[in-house]
């Protein structure tokens, strides 16, 4: 059952929290703008990176001149250049994602998204670094556009909070394709998604992986989906499709549905895993501020 | 294989539903899901399994049947033939004779005494030892037949009650004897009753009968007859004849009140001998009218053992007027006689208007002087009278004041008729038919000539009566035989010497022609409460009543009131009773080399009850959908 949209509302001291993380990025991307994260640039921050052989033309204040004394040679002593780094949200918007059991009173997979999606933004708009937010369903829908600075946030919180209810199943190699086509800077790319795809999910990650993304899967489930509990006579009525299938419900089939979904699990895990994609699950019953603070820094996110 | 209850055969018209109604699809509970995508997976070799799915569901159906069957199976109540032959049989005679109604010195009924007796006895029946259950009134009856179950025997022993007929106990041997002939094993009678019978019932066939006796003997006194008629010479009134008698072994004094219609008419002291009788007679009882029906009842104001004898009913028949036809030119004395008598109603008519059709029309028709010129006995169906001219008239000159010589007095058209020393001018000469199936007679005669003839077709009807006098010509008239003779040949030809219906002994059949019926149960008529209340069911073909009382009774002429009453001494007479017997009886152990246990029908309840279990379970662990 779709639940109505929830606010987005974050208090104070929870993104005072967030400003003192970090997104994780395995690769140095290379960067647009002077930021604050490290890259293969060599510039002028205050990290020192190296040594090299004072040609002509160099600075003459870069010359360490300690060096000299010792060895009476000429060193130039290279900094590092902190640039920006790409982020890429890219928030699973199908029904599925929008539903949630009848009377639990949790939030959607959806909206647990949407959280997720801000908090993270909020890192990396702290940390400078250019954030854009992107819906898919059964392909790549639009986009927020690039966003740089905690004076963006707002604007982040606005595309979310609008965000659009799309229709069709989910399909992720179409729509990742699509993503990975239309950027032009590689970057870190998070995929939240429940990942119900019909066709699979492992083609469309791994091809980001191919196009040298940075990939995180939030993988957002519901316990309902996982461990469901209704037996009995049912007319089960999928959330995308409105596609009816009788069940005739026992103890023994949830059984072997419990195995079918943990089977599924691991195989995303592992896949993950495998292809050396970030990976974190992140079901709806878990608080959203222990599942940002405490799920993310586990699964090497964020730091 | 015997099936005792037949009747669990209707419950088969019950599968074609059960059938439907699996049939019907099965209402799911709609759930919404995010996703079909692990159910589909899961199930996908569920769905190819599909042939076995309907294997699975065929299996329940057939389940159900079975279990359903077995059911039916449990109710019909199958016996085994070899069980049944071979176990002990039982036939339990109960006497519900009225005088099972007396009541003994601690208060209980002779009945209620026998039925706890019969209840120790049925408590005794198993598979192995069968019993069946007669009881005994007016008729025997079967009302339990061979059975195992306690539960049906205790049943019906407590439905059944005594009755106030009269009975023969031998009968209801003879009845049990008839049933036991075609079984084997041991067999006995036992039979619940106050009094053995003397002699003893013969036992053809060998089979022990065991009396248990109940009560003791008891001073009784008791109407035993209550009869009415109508006093001829007073038609607004009837006699009533109550004879009452003394089973005790002390004289007797009472009174005995005679209601009609519920009320008070007569109340009279009795004083009776031991083992006497007393004739008691009201003779001016009024006939039924308008505002009187006609319901007596007579109470011995007595509170003796038995209270069934000591009210008697008794119905005065409502008799509507007969229609009598006179075709006349015109006799005064006639016209003057019919319209005097009550219990006619006449009509007059001339000769020129006289037709077959009109005729038909009235009970009897009174020709004076008149033969219709198309008249033929031979295949006439009404009654006749022929005054002067007859069509019997010989060819022969007129007698001249003939005598009458021969007078017929048992003729019922001469009942207390008296022609001594009457003058008669002249008479026409008849002379007696000889018309094949009719019975013609010539009760008066002047010497060799018959001077009225009466003839009656085989079975009764139609009569016909001829005079050949001219009342005109004779001090008849005059003489009061004159009124006697008309009004006894008008009722002899109508047939009302027939004494209609009106009373009858409990236990008496009264068999009903077509459309007619009688409540079954016995009315308090006078009382308004009783014609407020619902009508109880009718008896259409035979009425065989039980209880004393008054009967609705309606019939082609309209309602008429039946009175069924004891009567009979050997019920009143109480002191005819054998010493209760003392100690209760015990039947023999039945050996036979088969298992013993528990009824075929419980088998098949308790494998029912274990498939109803088995589906469940299935059921619930989805085995079966």
């Amino acid at each position: 059952m779709e639940t109505p949209t929830a606010p987005l509302l974050f208090d104070s001291s929870f993104l005072a929290k967030l400003e003192q993380l970090y997104l994780l990025s395995k690769k140095l991307f290379r960067g647009a703008h002077r930021a604050e994260r490290r890259s293969r640039q060599v510039g002028s921050s205050l990290e020192f990176a190296d040594y090299r052989n004072y040609t002509l033309g160099d600075d003459l204040r870069s010359i360490d001149w300690n060096i000299y004394g010792r060895l009476d040679r000429l060193f130039i002593k290279l900094f590092e250049q902190e640039q920006d780094l790409d982020i890429s949200f890219l928030l699973d918007a199908s029904a599925s994602m929008r539903w949630s059991p009848e009377g639990s009173g949790r939030l959607s997979k959806f909206d647990q998204g949407r959280r997720i999606a801000a908090s993270l933004a909020y890192i990396g708009l702290a940390n400078l670094d250019r954030v854009n937010v992107h819906y898919f369903a059964s392909r790549l829908e639009e986009d927020l556009g690039l966003c740089r600075g905690k004076s963006q946030f707002h604007k982040v919180l606005e595309f979310l909070r609008n965000a659009p209810a799309l229709e069709g199943q989910t399909q992720l190699l179409p729509s990742l394709r699509t993503f990975a086509q239309r950027m032009k800077r590689r970057g870190l790319v998070f995929v939240l998604s429940d990942l119900f795809d019909a066709q699979g999910f492992e083609e469309g990650l791994a091809l980001l992986r191919y196009q040298q993304f940075e990939v995180h899967v939030i993988h957002l489930l519901d316990p309902a989906e996982v461990r469901p509990t209704a037996t009995g006579d049912l007319r089960l009525i999928e959330s995308e499709t409105g596609e009816a299938y009788e069940v005739t419900a026992s103890e023994s089939l949830l059984r072997r549905y419990h195995a079918e979904v943990d089977a599924f699990l691991t195989r995303a895990s592992t896949f993950c895993t495998e292809h050396g994609i970030g990976y974190a699950q992140a079901t709806t019953e878990v608080p959203f501020e222990d599942l940002v603070l405490r799920v993310l820094r586990d699964g090497r996110m964020i730091q | 294989m015997t099936f005792l209850n037949v009747w669990a055969a209707g419950f088969l018209g019950i599968v074609p539903v059960i059938v439907l109604l699996y049939l019907l699809k099965l209402k799911r509970r709609p759930l919404p899901v995010s996703t079909l995508l692990f159910w589909q997976r899961i199930l996908q070799e569920s769905r190819r399994r599909s042939f076995f799915q309907k294997l699975r569901q065929l299996f329940s159906l057939l389940l159900h049947l079975l279990i359903f069957a077995l059911i039916l199976g449990a109710l019909a109540h199958p016996t085994l033939d070899r069980q049944i032959s071979e176990g002990a049989s039982t036939v339990l005679v109960v006497d519900t004779r009225a005088r099972m109604q007396a009541t003994e010195p601690d208060g209980q009924t002779r009945f209620t005494k026998a039925q706890a007796r019969a209840r120790e006895v049925v408590r005794q029946a198993s598979s192995l030892r069968q019993m069946a259950m007669i009881t005994v009134d007016a008729s025997a009856r079967v009302v339990t037949p061979f059975t195992d179950d306690e539960k049906a025997l205790r049943e019906n022993l407590g439905k059944v009650s005594a009755t106030d007929a009269s009975g023969d106990l031998n009968r209801a041997v003879d009845l049990a004897s008839e049933l036991l002939a075609s079984r084997s094993g041991a067999r006995r009678i036992i039979v619940f009753t106050d009094r053995i019978p003397d002699p003893k019932p013969a036992n053809t066939a060998d089979i022990p009968v065991d009396f248990v006796t109940v009560g003791t003997a008891r001073d009784n006194l008791a109407i035993t007859r209550f009869a009415t008629r109508p006093v001829l010479n007073s038609p607004q009134t009837s006699e009533v004849l109550l004879e009452v008698a003394n089973f005790g072994q002390a004289p007797a004094k009472t009174n005995v009140e005679l209601a009609y219609d519920g009320q008070l008419l007569d109340v009279k002291p009795l004083a009776i001998e031991p083992g006497g009788h007393v004739v008691q007679v009201f003779p001016t009882v009024p006939r039924p009218s308008n505002n009187a029906r006609g319901w007596l009842t007579a109470r011995l104001d007595t509170n003796d053992a038995l209270a069934a004898d000591n009210t008697a009913y008794a119905v005065l028949p409502v008799e509507p007027p007969k229609r009598i036809l006179l075709v006349s030119k015109g006799n005064w004395f006639l016209e003057k006689l019919l319209a005097a008598d009550q219990s006619v109603a006449f009509e007059l008519l001339t000769p020129d208007g006289y037709s077959a059709a009109i005729a038909a029309k009235f009970d009897a028709v009174v020709f004076d002087n008149f033969v219709p010129a198309d008249l033929n006995l031979a295949s006439a169906s009404g009654n006749f009278f022929f005054i002067k001219q007859t069509p019997f008239n010989a060819q022969e000159p007129v007698i001249d004041q003939p005598l009458i010589s021969d007078l017929d007095s048992r003729h019922p058209a001469l009942r207390l008729v008296n022609l001594q020393n009457i003058t008669l001018l002249r008479a026409a000469p008849l002379s007696l038919p000889k018309t094949e199936g009719w019975n013609w007679q010539a009760p008066i005669r002047s010497f060799d000539h018959p001077l009225m003839i009466t003839g009656e077709h085989q079975g009764g009807a139609p009569r016909v009566a001829a005079l050949a006098l001219d009342i005109g010509d004779s001090d008849l008239p005059l003489r009061v035989a004159f009124p006697l003779l008309i009004s006894n040949t008008l009722h002899w030809l109508i047939g009302e010497e027939t004494v209609s219906v009106l009373n009858r002994r409990a236990g008496e059949s009264l068999p009903l022609a077509t459309g007619e019926s009688v409540q079954i149960e016995p009315l308090t008529p006078w009382k308004k409460e009783a014609a407020r209340a619902p009508k109880p069911p009718t008896a259409r073909e035979l009425f065989q009543p039980l209880a004393n009382g008054f009967y609705a009774w309606q019939t082609h002429d309209g309602q008429r009131w039946l009175a069924v009453n004891t009567f009979s001494e050997m019920e009143s007479n109480l002191r005819a009773a054998n010493a209760a017997s003392a100690e209760s009886l015990t039947l023999p152990a039945v050996s036979l080399t088969r298992l013993a246990g528990w009824p075929l029908w419980q088998y098949l309840a308790a494998a029912a009850l274990l498939l109803f279990g088995l589906e469940w379970w299935l059921f619930h662990r989805r085995r079966t959908e």
